[in-house]
């Protein structure tokens, strides 16, 4: 499992893709070589990049209160930790402390709960989601939505939506072309079945 | 057929005939117009060449991180304040106030390609209502008329598919290739409407929905709004007109250049354009003229910034209304959920409007009138759905936000409303006093509050929002409060055009009233705001400058 991730992740850095380059390829040869530096830096890693397994372990804990699994996998299985990962080393660096007191703050609080927890992650779901209901409006909780949702539902090559499961929750397909009909009302309507063709 | 490397290089020391300052909506039309007349063009623009192969679907990238808009890497920060009396604020996340694409082709690369024509009444409104205290409220300095045989040049040449709809002003020519297919949610709308006695018609789309001009139809992929065409099915200059322009010989698209002064010499001419190239080296290119067409935000912003002693105030500015009676149109939308899938992720994002309300009617109270639209927005997008597509009270976290998530994206429906600004004095474009952008330059900052009667229009156009909604069967619906707006993707009238140099920037063919061989032609042109799709007439507008400014510089002229 580990290889076969760090394989992917390897291929994704080679490909300039994990650093999410995309347009400074295009014109920008100064900006580019700054990128190729960051990807670089991550390819000499092993499977975190940039966070420390115990913050795996907490981030996975958050993303699957945020996307809990059930019958379709939840956030931490769909990949949102390794977008985290990736991320906090390119374009949201920036976040990483914030992420890294909001842990530490969790953590704290799974052990007022809980004297004998190693933190957040090793309490059950539902002692978790109480504890997030007390900081639902914090700025780090707002942070883990939001990543939570990119990790599940931006383009595979960020790390993340693996095997597309963010998208196949939402029924979305990326496609480059579709024919009509698209949805079920102008499909009633060019079966001839629709209010519109009674009207 | 386009090529890996310009044809035309110019030398910065080679006087051409014209620079065109931007790539975009405009400066496109003009670059293909005046070099397939035969003369030389050097286009400067301060974004990328990106071409068809370049555009994705990475919403992370192109929606998230601003690829194209305000990525952070740019470093061209803009300032935003609601009112003068307000200490404007340096913009760090999220959409810009001044929102537009940076690459050649402008935002017609980016935007969602509706192209409503305005009608008579737009070019006259002033005459036909009356005054309007504290605004600028004025005619055009043309009539409907006069522009509609260059409206039909932009739907033949740019590519506009569409079909007439009841209220639409006379045309001398059919739309060139057909509406695109009709959508769930334009089912849904024309099923409202009819239940209200309105009356939902094909949106006219620069987007083909037949091969024309050879270019390909559109593949229905989704990703329009906010994303460059992979197809080069949705009509940007950069699909329709840069091609061409380049394949004369005569017009240089020099992309990553960031003009930073106008220059003019001592008979009060302009005489070369200074920018920093990709490597953010200072050059000037030399030319006969020069044409500004960078939009309304940036094209006051170099006026202004191109100041000297001759021009104190800011190049063409002796009326002092460069950067004033900025208008971005207001916005309003409603939302609803229906019981079976829409998909609006697939195709265009707009297959009917509503055109009813697009009249001032005093029985309202206030001045105004609009469109209403159903299209996708944030729905073909599923990271910005995720976050905000859920109505206000929706769980944003756990069990019964993923099933909301499971069940609704294919079903959420959206209707925009979009409508008048009127032109005020205190919305404006400024150079920012404290802010500097990393080239060096003033930041642009950004005054803008719409106007009572703007607010009312947006309110009452959604009020009519929700009834099309319920009428058409929403299983659910609702909607945010209308508040000012804070995010202007539509930048018009900051160099208005005129007769009269006292009351105008530029004359009716574009020219500024002060420097005879400096021309403006883009949104900043427009005198008034229309019904809120403004690029169709902005590119009519460059399609008959174009002629006029062939026309003076043929004739010794300029």
């Amino acid at each position: 499992m580990k290889n076969s991730v760090s394989g992917r992740r390897r291929f994704l850095v080679e490909s300039g893709k994990l650093a999410g380059g995309g347009w400074l390829a295009l014109n920008a040869p100064m900006l580019l070589a700054a990128g190729h530096h960051a990807a670089e830096q991550q390819a000499a890693h092993g499977a975190w990049v940039n966070i420390s397994e115990d913050e795996a372990a907490g981030f996975a804990a958050v993303v699957d209160q945020v996307i809990p699994p059930d019958d379709l996998p939840g956030a931490s299985e769909a990949g949102a930790v390794y977008f985290i990962d990736n991320v906090l080393g390119g374009f949201l660096a920036a976040l990483a402390p914030l992420l890294r007191q909001g842990l530490q703050d969790i953590d704290r609080r799974a052990r007022d709960v809980s004297a004998g927890a190693s933190g957040f992650a090793a309490l059950p779901f539902d002692q978790q989601t109480a504890i997030l209901q007390t900081i639902e409006d914090t700025p780090f909780f707002e942070n883990m939505i939001f990543l939570t949702h990119c990790g599940l539902f931006a383009l595979p090559s960020w790390g993340g939506n693996t095997d597309k499961a963010g998208w196949k929750l939402l029924g979305f397909e990326n496609l480059h072309a579709w024919q009509p009909p698209f949805g079920y009302y102008d499909a009633q309507l060019l079966a001839g079945e629709g209010d519109h063709a009674e009207g | 057929m386009q090529k890996d490397r310009p044809l035309a290089v110019f030398d910065t020391r080679r006087e051409v005939d014209f620079v065109i300052i931007g790539s975009g909506a405009s400066g496109g039309v003009l670059a293909k117009q005046l070099s397939t007349a035969g003369f030389e063009v050097v286009v400067l623009e301060q974004g990328p060449y990106r071409r068809a192969k370049d555009f994705s679907h990475d919403e992370l990238g192109v929606f998230i991180q601003g690829e194209m808009t305000s990525h952070p890497l740019w470093e061209d920060r803009q300032t935003f304040r609601h009112t003068r009396q307000e200490k404007a604020v340096v913009h760090s996340q999220g959409p810009a106030p001044a929102l537009y694409a940076r690459g050649v082709g402008g935002s017609s690369v980016h935007f969602t390609a509706n192209y409503w024509r305005m009608r008579p009444l737009d070019f006259k409104e002033r005459s036909l209502l009356g005054e309007i205290s504290g605004t600028g409220f004025a005619d055009w300095p043309l009539s409907y008329e006069e522009l509609e045989p260059y409206y039909t040049r932009v739907d033949w040449e740019i590519g506009v598919s569409g079909a007439p709809g009841p209220f639409d002003a006379p045309r001398s020519k059919p739309f060139p290739v057909p509406p695109l297919p009709v959508k769930s949610s334009g089912v849904l709308l024309e099923k409202g409407a009819k239940k209200l006695g309105l009356h939902a018609q094909p949106a006219p789309m620069a987007i083909l929905s037949k091969p024309h001009n050879n270019r390909p139809a559109c593949l229905h992929c989704g990703f329009c709004m906010g994303f460059g065409c992979e197809a080069n099915a949705k009509s940007s200059t950069l699909a329709a007109m840069i091609p061409l322009a380049e394949a004369t010989g005569r017009c240089e698209i020099r992309p990553l250049s960031t003009v930073f002064k106008i220059e003019t010499n001592q008979a009060g001419r302009v005489s070369e354009v200074a920018y920093f190239d990709a490597e953010g080296a200072p050059q000037a290119q030399k030319a006969k003229a020069v044409i500004v067409a960078a939009n309304g935000g940036e094209t006051p912003r170099l006026l202004l910034m191109s100041e000297s002693s001759r021009h104190p105030d800011g190049l063409a500015n002796g009326s002092g209304l460069v950067g004033k009676y900025l208008m971005a149109n207001g916005h309003s939308a409603a939302y609803a959920f229906f019981d079976e899938p829409l998909n609006e992720h697939k195709s265009v994002q707009v297959t009917r409007i509503i055109h009813d309300f697009y009249e001032n009617d005093p029985q309202r109270g206030f001045y105004g009138g609009g469109g209403i639209d159903a299209r996708a927005f944030i729905q073909a997008s599923p990271i910005l759905f995720a976050q905000n597509g859920l109505p206000p009270d929706a769980p944003r976290w756990g069990k019964a936000h993923k099933d909301m998530l499971r069940r609704n994206f294919t079903r959420r429906m959206m209707l925009l409303a979009s409508t008048t600004s009127l032109a005020q004095e205190s919305n404006n474009i400024t150079l920012d006093p404290e802010h500097k952008d990393g080239a060096g330059r003033p930041a642009m900052r950004i005054t803008y509050r719409d106007h009572d009667d703007d607010l009312a229009m947006m309110k009452f156009m959604q009020d009519r929002s929700m009834e099309l909604l319920e009428a058409a069967g929403a299983n659910t619906t609702w909607r945010e409060p209308v508040v000012p707006e804070t995010v202007l993707a539509h930048l018009l009238g900051t160099c208005r055009m005129g007769a009269d140099p006292a009351s105008s920037v530029v004359d009716p063919y574009h020219r500024s009233h002060e420097v005879p061989n400096l021309f403006i032609c883009d949104g900043s042109s427009l005198v008034t705001s229309g019904r809120g799709q403004p690029t169709m007439t902005i590119q009519a507008l460059a399609f008959r400058a174009a002629e006029h400014i062939a026309g003076f510089a043929r004739r010794g002229e300029i």
